[in-house]
């Protein structure tokens, strides 16, 4: 379970939001929308650990993660602009998080594979990530932070610049996986329909602040 | 890279200028340099004790001067590339100061700081040749490291890559590309390197580059001098043409990133790691120059204006002076027009000038001795006897600047999307109107660098000038050798006051490119 309590985050000498509050339950999807600027995107950095909290806490679990590094939360990410690795082929990219946890590594390719067949990309194993279409690296962001198993997955606009077939076969596709998987999901969009269509709960971001 | 200007026959000309000065002064020097060395007799050079020895100092210094650059700059790197911090301008431009330093000046600064005992000595090299390139290496690495988006270490962080995990897997692939070609050049530079090598070396530490102005202008073993250059250039290319194929099938650069990387220092640690590493740097670069400065108003232990005063007044130096800056006004310009002509004609052709980039490069991979050395034996018989003449010296300096001039201006030049060019067009102007009015006005700033860049080199060049420069038109590299082969306190201080006046033009230089830069980048974080 993610408790996030009273989190008041500074901004560049500006106050983005104050007493924020938010708990999530174990295997929940919840979709966070909120006009642009509103902060969405600072807090799920904040939850991940890649910026500081001003004030209140965060619990993951039941553990307080407020101080913790980021690479120590065991929460992914999947960004607005993807961030694969362009020195890592896609099965690299994919198996980077096992390679930090020195997994072996006839336990890494069979992991790798299982996830890149969820996403449909098997095939694309040995490929650069420089040459992926948009779909495909999105794809790959995806498979990438499953296959580290986080206790909690945040979505950072994860469809945004994509053309509407796609976007629609995706979000489709995005869906299934994360229920099938149990995985529990933060997910921030401006776009209410998206956020609809696999959440369990919507929520926008100004009516959490106390 | 497709441009409107494609199409013109205009390309063509452009690049005649550049391709005759390199083939006529740099290419058929040296292929005479290569014919004329295959004499027999020669080869048995090769073979001797000494020259292997020189080979292989030659080598092993460059070797450990290239370590040390890197070991020295990556920190800094580090902490230019990833922080903000008060004075980041002023300590930039200070920690360059050494790279555009005329090398003799290194030399004289070194010899001024180091005890005695670590004159002559392989130490002193190193650390010469270090002191030279740490701060041009350190911009180079910090200049990729910007481009890597901040947002891909979060990607590695949330992944579980912890910092140490993230440079090793994320930000040392990245930059291998930079690390190794920075690593190329400085290797070269240390391997070609004279001035620094005549001052701290001596005899007893020579390598090729000076071996070759001993043999031809001591010994007068012109046949042996050529082959030894040819040895070098050998070395040189094959170790060019190797680390390009190594590093050709690297993954394409990332793109811009979208914000900056560089934050402000926040915790106590950050800020003492930078301070630490930044004020060590900015006195490694200042204490030197600081040195002769000092010692030229410091003559038999006591302070004296003198030297200065007979600096500005004796006939000998003035005239060197005057020579210097009429050279560095001639090279200048002929290696900015060089430099842009062939900048031009690789940014606007469909590849088909793009040998010139390699062409106008070659200057860098033959050293200026070779240059120097080739120009002299080539240029030797009537119709074509211009080894006295006047032009000589200037066109050389300028062909050394000409690599450096073209490597400001094509980049600049390649990043003018054609789509300003073609806004430019269908507005009705011409492409001589376009050109003037979208591509000069960008470019200019870079091309003002260009000029700033080669008349320090110009003005500071000593390796083909120690072949060319007559009597009576001695350059001021080649007056204070001169001066400080001779005995004396007052003949030393004088040899000091120059070499401090050529730091300060480098000083001057390096902060008018540095202001230049920070208004672009400042204009383009606006735009």
């Amino acid at each position: 379970m993610l408790e996030i309590d009273k989190v008041s985050i500074i901004y560049d000498s500006s106050q983005l939001f104050a007493n924020l509050s938010l708990t999530i339950k174990h295997h929940e999807i919840v979709a966070l929308t909120g006009p642009s600027g509103s902060g969405k995107t600072t807090l799920l950095r904040c939850i991940a650990g890649l910026e500081s909290i001003s004030t209140g806490s965060i619990h993951l679990n039941g553990h307080d993660i407020t101080d913790q590094p980021a690479h120590l939360r065991n929460i992914g990410m999947v960004f607005q602009d993807n961030q694969l690795f362009p020195h890592l082929t896609v099965g690299q990219n994919v198996a980077y998080s096992l390679k930090i946890k020195r997994t072996p590594k006839k336990i890494t390719d069979n992991k790798v594979r299982e996830v890149l067949s969820l996403v449909g990309l098997n095939h694309l194993i040995d490929r650069t990530v420089t040459n992926l279409s948009g779909g495909e690296a999105k794809r790959v962001a995806v498979a990438r932070a499953l296959i580290a198993e986080p206790q909690v997955l945040l979505l950072d606009e994860p469809l945004t610049g994509l053309d509407i077939e796609l976007h629609g076969r995706l979000l489709e596709d995005l869906g299934k996986l994360l229920r099938t998987r149990g995985t529990t999901v933060l997910h921030v969009t401006h776009d209410k329909a998206e956020a609809s269509a696999i959440a369990d709960r919507v929520l926008d971001l100004r009516q959490l602040i106390s | 890279m497709t441009t409107i200007y494609n199409r013109s026959q205009a390309i063509y000309w452009l690049a005649i200028a550049p391709i005759v000065a390199i083939v006529i002064f740099v290419i058929a020097p040296v292929f005479n340099i290569f014919v004329s060395s295959l004499q027999f007799e020669s080869l048995n050079l090769l073979r001797t004790e000494a020259i292997r020895n020189v080979v292989w100092f030659t080598t092993w210094q460059s070797l450990v001067s290239t370590a040390f650059t890197l070991v020295i700059a990556l920190p800094l790197a580090f902490v230019t590339a990833n922080f903000k911090f008060k004075a980041q301008r002023l300590t930039t431009s200070l920690i360059s100061l050494p790279f555009i330093l005329p090398s003799i000046v290194v030399g004289v600064a070194f010899l001024q700081i180091l005890p005695n005992n670590f004159h002559r000595t392989a130490f002193a090299l190193i650390l010469a040749h270090t002191y030279f390139n740490f701060g041009f290496t350190s911009r180079l690495i910090t200049a990729r490291w910007l481009q890597i988006d901040p947002h891909l270490d979060d990607a590695a962080r949330t992944l579980g890559a912890s910092p140490f995990k993230l440079f090793i897997t994320l930000t040392m692939p990245l930059l291998s590309k930079a690390i190794t070609n920075a690593a190329l050049i400085v290797f070269t530079l240390c391997f070609t390197s004279y001035g620094v090598v005549r001052v701290l070396g001596g005899p007893s530490r020579s390598t090729l580059e000076t071996e070759i102005y001993f043999r031809a202008m001591q010994l007068g073993d012109v046949s042996g001098a050529m082959l030894l250059s040819a040895l070098q250039i050998v070395i040189i290319v094959s170790l060019f043409i190797v680390t390009t194929r190594a590093s050709r099938n690297k993954f394409k650069q990332s793109t811009k990133p979208t914000i900056s990387r560089q934050k402000s220092l926040q915790t106590r640690k950050q800020k003492v790691i930078a301070a630490t590493i930044i004020s060590s740097a900015t006195v490694f670069a200042i204490v030197p120059v600081l040195a002769i400065a000092f010692k030229s108003i410091n003559t038999n232990s006591r302070f004296t204006t003198t030297a200065w005063r007979t600096v500005f007044t004796s006939p000998e130096i003035t005239q060197s002076i005057t020579k210097t800056l009429i050279y560095a006004v001639i090279a200048m310009s002929l290696a900015t027009l060089l430099g842009l002509l062939s900048a031009c004609s690789v940014a606007y052709s469909n590849n088909n000038f793009h040998f010139i980039s390699g062409l106008a490069t070659l200057p860098v991979v033959i050293s200026a001795v070779s240059i120097g050395l080739g120009i002299i034996i080539t240029f030797d018989t009537q119709p074509f006897d211009w080894r006295g003449a006047q032009f000589m010296l200037p066109l050389a300096h300028a062909l050394v600047a000409l690599p450096l001039a073209m490597r400001v201006i094509l980049p600049v030049l390649q990043a003018i999307p054609d789509s300003l060019r073609q806004a430019s067009s269908v507005l009705g102007a011409s492409p001589r109107q376009t050109w003037l009015n979208i591509d000069f006005k960008i470019i200019r700033r870079a091309a003002i660098s260009a000029a700033a860049i080669s008349a320090t080199v110009s003005i500071g060049e000593f390796g083909a000038s120690s072949f060319l420069a007559r009597r009576g038109a001695e350059t001021l590299p080649i007056m204070i050798s001169r001066l400080l082969s001779r005995p004396g306190d007052s003949l030393q201080s004088q040899a000091f006051a120059l070499a401090t006046l050529l730091a300060i033009f480098s000083l001057i230089v390096i902060f008018v490119i540095d202001s230049f830069a920070n208004t672009k980048s400042a204009r383009d974080s606006h735009a």
